[in-house]
């Protein structure tokens, strides 16, 4: 296919997939005092800085913001070096029953997040992890992993295993062999684990909910899930400012990661 | 690679007691009566206004609370529940009444509110009718954090425009939505999820208060002719397209703004809604008592909501919930409360700052005037979680009401045959 | 498990100690954050439970209850409508967006829209696609425009809610799938490709004969997550319609939510969430297998 065709397909359907980020744009910045539904495409009013002024009221989510940010950095790179180190030792060292191994990692991403909230919430309040910072990093780090070792287990597969040998042979150590050949090699396949990781934690509700409870420990969208509810609270207009202030910060961490997808790596030359 | 190894250790060893576990939990009640209190509350909504009336609070008991706000209702039960094994039982706590706080009641989780209750009654700061949704064994558990009627909301303009007024009998109200339908207006609000059980609820408790009691304690069942005669005016309304659109997620306030339809059924809560939708209390929109199906009852029965505050029999703040409970109580603090919240109030002696709401306070508190427990509080939550269901579809899908009343009848008569 | 590419004993074990090494950090975190609390969920499902007072062990009962629930089959028949539909629509579309976008100069931003709605904090989008399909929604509103009337309705009608709400998730889901098949599309290797393309091959035959093999790897991760996370659907049927009208819509996600948290049975809950977890991990298992350990080797 041609290089306009191609454009033309891609532009008409990105377009098509902006509308719905475009309505949530025009609702969020309508008045909640002035808000109807029966002109959803039109713009009204531009009262969005008032909106997001109310949602920071209502939610607290001031407080929130700097703890989540230290979630959402910290866990994402200790996952995706974890499930890297999982993928190397697979891969590259050839562990025995390596394909079991992996299946006990990744098993821990089948089973609904639901299942495992209480028993959490009993052992976090048992051990003194309950309300810490400590105990969110933590958590968060377990529930990335499993994703992350299953992108650099099936990344490193695609490296020939002569890769490896021709640095063994140049008397390297594996853990020099992981950090300085691997590693590398598979920056792409990190950023990207990093960022859709780093976005689900900014984006966590349920294990903020039940793992959290001062506003200095709490995640940023439990705060904010708090501020709608049937017995009043805040408006819809108010609801979408506050979704589109908090999902600023992961908008733009995809703008300024784009780079590293630019163009083939190309791996061939190893 | 480094692990965070000491955490690890403390996990494994919490996750390994956690196994073997088995009761116990809570806390040594340290006995304070000043100080921070730990809330938890389904309520997360209300956070604001509860930091608000801490500068009540402070002044008046010096206790100030640490609110933590749950946004989903049924996580937020399983969460409290959890937390009696655990040395965070809460302090303070929302709950709702009947079977759910019955149940937490038996197994001795509550701490008990008797004297609390008596003062409070000897004041006339609440009425003994409220005391009994609170009495288990004759004593009283939990103080009622806020208390909501169920009327019907209306759009003003609308009735202005079509020279209505608002009815007195149930004929009327039918007179109403009639012309509303012939105008080409949507007379009701209705929705297929969650909120699906208001209008049978206000059919039967208007037809015949003990039917709907006897639905609530197994009594009577959801096949009885008596019931499926009420569906059946349902079916009928719904045919003649009385209801607005199941299909549309529409806030109800802003449905009601722009004319979706013009009446619909809420808690007196709806107040705040309608405001924050830039509607106008008394001049865009008012309320009304609906009156009964039956006309020949002695007293027109409301639906009333009321939501507990409660203490934890074993938390280590026992005492300083207890403390903050009868503060609460207090013409003081629900005067405080109203202003934060302004909703009604359930102390006669406080100041309510709409004056819808206190009208309304008023009326329903006078003697043509009997409440019962809304429908969501007094049904078993296995029966309602189906009912709810089974409205829903039939909101969604009217037809032969007979199939939904059955599903309903099957898990009500599980239920009950495991009650023995 | 048998190893599928066996190479000299004395060679493997060389490594086997750094090996364990490198893969203890995952395997501890995982093991203690993650199955240990699963282990208390499993227990649980062998009991009558109301997250009150103690446990009673009733055995196989929660299981018989399960199955004989009518409406539990039809919680499966829709979650199994989520795993076909996630499969085809993200997946489908999202390997053609990075197919499109490869090498493609501007590539990248043209690849933005699609990585944007996943971006985007799910408390927003919940609201903004009831906002859209609700009855005389947006979408109504745009059809209207265009002098359709008659529109169905999309949250009520079943199977059509579950179908769009299938819709829906794929909107968000797009632009993962597509970063991933473009990590992939990056890692194959020049010579094999430029020698195709000296041969004339070109579209369709050097997607058939290159790139598709060659995506493999890329291939499972996305298909296996896929089928993972539609087996678990639960926030936006949660948020749109409840499971509802009735049950109509309810994935087994929900079921056990349900269960566990608005009725309180504990053990019920808990056995539907075995059920998922031994279905999701079979399907993985048996696809995995399949496709990493033919050629790959592990």
């Amino acid at each position: 296919m041609s290089r306009a065709i191609r454009t033309a397909v891609l532009a008409v359907l990105g377009l098509v997939w902006l509308l719905p980020v475009y309505l949530l744009l025009v609702n969020a910045a309508k008045s909640p005092a002035a808000f109807t539904t029966t002109e959803s495409w039109r713009p009204t009013d531009f009262s969005l800085l008032a909106n997001i002024g109310e949602a920071l009221e209502l939610s607290g989510l001031a407080e929130s913001a700097g703890s989540t940010l230290l979630y959402a950095v910290v866990s994402p790179a200790l996952a995706v070096l974890v499930g890297a180190a999982a993928g190397f030792a697979i891969v590259a060292l050839r562990l025995r029953h390596g394909f079991a191994w992996f299946v006990a990692i990744f098993g821990g991403t089948v089973f609904p997040l639901q299942m495992i909230l209480l028993p959490l919430f009993d052992a976090y309040s048992r051990t003194g992890l309950f309300d810490t910072r400590a105990g969110m990093v933590i958590v968060y780090t377990a529930i990335s992993i499993p994703f992350s070792a299953f992108v650099m287990r099936n990344f490193f597969s695609g490296i020939a295993h002569n890769v490896f040998e021709a640095a063994v042979i140049d008397g390297a150590s594996t853990w020099r062999i992981f950090a300085r050949v691997y590693l590398p090699m598979a920056s792409s396949a990190l950023v990207a684990i990093f960022i859709l990781q780093a976005t689900f934690i900014w984006n966590d509700f349920l294990l903020g909910l039940v793992l959290s409870q001062s506003d200095t420990v709490r995640p940023i969208v439990t705060s904010l899930a708090g501020m709608q509810s049937t017995y009043g609270g805040a408006q819809m207009s108010t609801v979408l400012a506050g979704g589109l202030l908090v999902s600023l910060p992961t908008v733009v961490l995809f703008l300024f990661t784009q780079k590293f997808f630019a163009r083939g790596l190309a791996l061939g030359q190893y | 690679m480094r692990s965070p190894r000491i955490p690890l250790i403390a996990a494994t060893a919490a996750a390994a007691s956690l196994v073997l576990a088995s009761c116990g939990g809570g806390g040594e009640d340290d006995g304070a009566t000043t100080g921070t209190l730990d809330f938890y509350t389904n309520k997360a909504a209300w956070e604001p206004d509860f930091d608000e009336l801490n500068a009540a609070s402070e002044s008046g008991a010096d206790i100030t609370l640490d609110t933590t706000g749950y946004s989903d209702a049924a996580q937020y039960d399983a969460f409290i529940k959890q937390s009696f094994r655990t040395d965070k039982s809460p302090g303070l706590f929302t709950w709702q009444t009947g079977p759910s706080l019955a149940e937490l009641v038996e197994e001795g989780l509550i701490a008990e509110t008797t004297d609390i209750w008596t003062t409070a009654v000897d004041e006339g700061w609440v009425s003994p009718d409220l005391r009994e949704s609170y009495t288990f064994d004759g004593e009283q558990y939990c103080v009622p954090m806020n208390i909501a009627y169920w009327v019907m909301y209306y759009n003003k303009s609308i009735f202005e425009e079509q020279g209505l007024q608002e009815p007195t009998t149930w004929a009327e109200l039918d007179a109403i939505a009639a012309q509303l339908a012939d105008a080409g207006i949507t007379p009701y609000y209705q929705t297929s999820t969650l909120f699906t059980f208001q209008w049978f609820q206000q059919l039967v408790a208007g037809t015949d208060p003990e039917l709907y009691s006897g639905l609530a304690t197994g009594e009577v069942k959801y096949t009885d002719p008596a019931i499926v005669e009420i569906m059946n005016t349902w079916l009928e309304q719904e045919r003649a397209g009385w209801f607005s659109d199941a299909g549309s997620t529409v806030d109800p306030a802003v449905g009601l703004k722009q004319g979706d339809f013009a009446m619909i059924n809420f808690g007196s809560f709806f107040n705040g809604s309608l405001d924050g939708a830039g509607m106008v209390s008394g001049q865009d929109y008012d309320m009304f008592v609906i009156p009964a199906v039956n006309g020949d009852l002695d007293k027109t029965p409301v639906a009333v909501e009321s939501g507990p505050l409660c203490v934890a029999e074993n938390s280590s703040q026992k005492t300083l919930g207890l403390t903050y409970s009868e503060w609460w109580m207090s013409p003081e603090a629900q005067t405080a409360w109203s202003e934060a919240r302004g909703d009604v109030a359930f102390n006669p002696q406080a100041t309510v700052a709409d004056p819808m709401l206190e009208e309304l306070g008023a009326t329903v508190s006078g003697d043509g005037y009997q409440l019962y427990d809304r429908y969501y509080e007094a049904t078993p939550t296995p029966i309602l979680t189906v009912a709810l269901e089974q409205f829903g579809a039939f909101i969604a899908n009217p037809g032969d009401p007979l199939p939904f009343l059955e599903a309903i009848q099957a898990e009500a008569d599980d239920y009950w045959a495991d009650q023995g | 498990m048998t190893d599928t590419t066996p190479g000299p004993r004395a060679r493997r074990d060389q490594y086997r100690w750094p090996a364990l090494g490198f893969i203890a950090p995952g395997v501890l975190l995982v093991a203690v954050l993650l199955y240990l609390p699963l282990l208390w969920t499993v227990l649980l499902g062998f009991t009558e439970y109301d997250g009150l007072g103690d446990p009673e062990w009733i055995g196989l009962e929660n299981y018989a209850e399960m199955f004989d629930d009518p409406e539990f089959l039809g919680s499966v028949l829709n979650t199994l409508l989520w795993v076909g539909g996630t499969l085809l629509v993200p997946v489908g579309i999202g390997l053609g967006v990075a197919l499109l976008t490869w090498n493609l100069k501007g590539g990248t931003w043209l690849r933005l829209p699609f990585l944007i709605p996943y971006a985007l904090s799910g408390i927003g989008v919940g609201v903004i696609w009831s906002f859209i399909l609700s009855g005389d929604g947006a979408l109504d509103q745009a059809l209207a425009a265009f002098g359709v009337h008659d529109t169905p309705r999309w949250l009520v009608d079943a199977p059509l809610n579950t179908v769009v709400m299938i819709l829906a998730t794929a909107w968000q889901g797009v632009g993962v799938n597509a970063l991933l098949f473009t990590i992939g599309l990056q890692s194959i290797p020049k010579e094999p490709l430029e020698a195709a393309r000296m041969d004339g091959a070109s579209g369709p035959r050097l997607f058939g004969s290159i790139l598709w093999p060659m995506l493999r790897p890329l291939t499972a991760v996305v298909v296996g997550l896929s089928i993972v996370a539609s087996l678990k659907t639960f926030d936006i049927v949660q948020g749109m319609t409840k499971g509802g009208p009735g049950r109509d819509s309810e994935t087994l996600a929900l079921t056990m939510y349900k269960e566990t948290f608005v009725n309180s049975e504990y053990g019920l809950g808990s056995a539907i969430a075995v059920f998922l977890t031994v279905v999701t991990l079979l399907a993985s298992v048996l696809y995995l297998r399949q496709q990493l350990s033919s050629k790959h080797g592990v």
